[in-house]
């Protein structure tokens, strides 16, 4: 019965946005208490909906002190950016909103990637750079590294 | 004129590999260092898929820098505008911050020495 239509929503909302009520929903932040009903009967994660709360994954860094709040664990359902790679190897559809140039790059390197996941030993991308590195480039000045690095 | 557009093109190209193989070779020099570090192998793959990725960044960064130059109605772009590249994570803002001030400490030490 619940989350059974956007129409009923839909309904809902425009109920409020016509008439009279208008002024008094629009008057304050919070939810008046019709839309805290529609709200909690139709969108709501209550516990017997046998479903976790979906949260977003926490910015963290492996090489930096961690200055972010951990997240609880367990109840929630993290929503993950990674269980469906193999999807994101191309372009997929927009509706209003473009996608970026940084959203092109992850899809170009996805590609890459793509790519690259049946070639054993030697790697193209290195063997077609090689030619292109010049050692002035990258030699700085007190470099430690320089000399150990075999790559 | 035709010829002139694409020998710069070419020129342009040339350039671009250029770069990517520097970025490539230090990606590669990093990479060792996190390998002894915590005693992982990358394969090379990995490592170029990290390369492009850094080249790719560099120009995400670019522009992002620029813009933010210009909304402060400058056309240098300052360690103000590299403190907003960082400004959605606490820790690497942090980080930044720290690095910024240590450089500018230094900087002034070395004017006064002259």
């Amino acid at each position: 019965e619940r989350r059974c239509s956007s129409l009923q929503h839909k309904s809902a909302l425009s109920a409020c946005v016509t008439g009279q009520k208008q002024t008094n929903c629009h008057e304050s932040w919070s939810l008046s208490p019709e839309e805290f009903e529609i709200w909690d009967r139709l969108y709501r994660i209550k516990e017997s909906d046998g479903i976790k709360e979906p949260v977003l994954p926490r910015v963290q860094f492996e090489t930096l002190e961690n200055l972010e709040e951990t997240p609880k664990e367990g109840a929630a359902r993290e929503l993950s950016l990674t269980e469906w790679s193999v999807w994101q190897n191309q372009p997929l559809p927009t509706s209003l909103v473009d996608h970026s140039d940084r959203c092109h790059l992850f899809i170009r390197a996805m590609e890459m990637m793509e790519l690259m996941r049946h070639q054993q030993g030697d790697c193209s991308y290195e063997q077609e750079l090689q030619p292109h590195l010049r050692m002035e480039d990258v030699n700085i000045p007190g470099n430690k590294r320089r000399g150990r690095c075999s790559r | 004129r035709a010829a002139m557009a694409a020998a710069g093109g070419e020129q342009q190209q040339m350039l671009t590999q250029r770069l990517k193989a520097a970025v490539h070779y230090t990606v590669g020099c990093l990479c060792q260092e996190v390998e002894e570090d915590k005693d992982v192998q990358f394969s090379k793959q990995s490592i170029a898929a990290i390369s492009e990725i850094t080249f790719r960044q560099c120009e995400i960064f670019a522009k992002d820098l620029e813009m933010f130059a210009r909304h402060a109605k400058r056309t240098t772009v300052t360690t103000e505008d590299v403190k907003l590249l960082a400004r959605r994570s606490k820790s690497l803002l942090k980080y930044i911050t720290q690095k910024s001030e240590e450089l500018a400490s230094s900087n002034m030490e070395q004017k006064e020495k002259k």
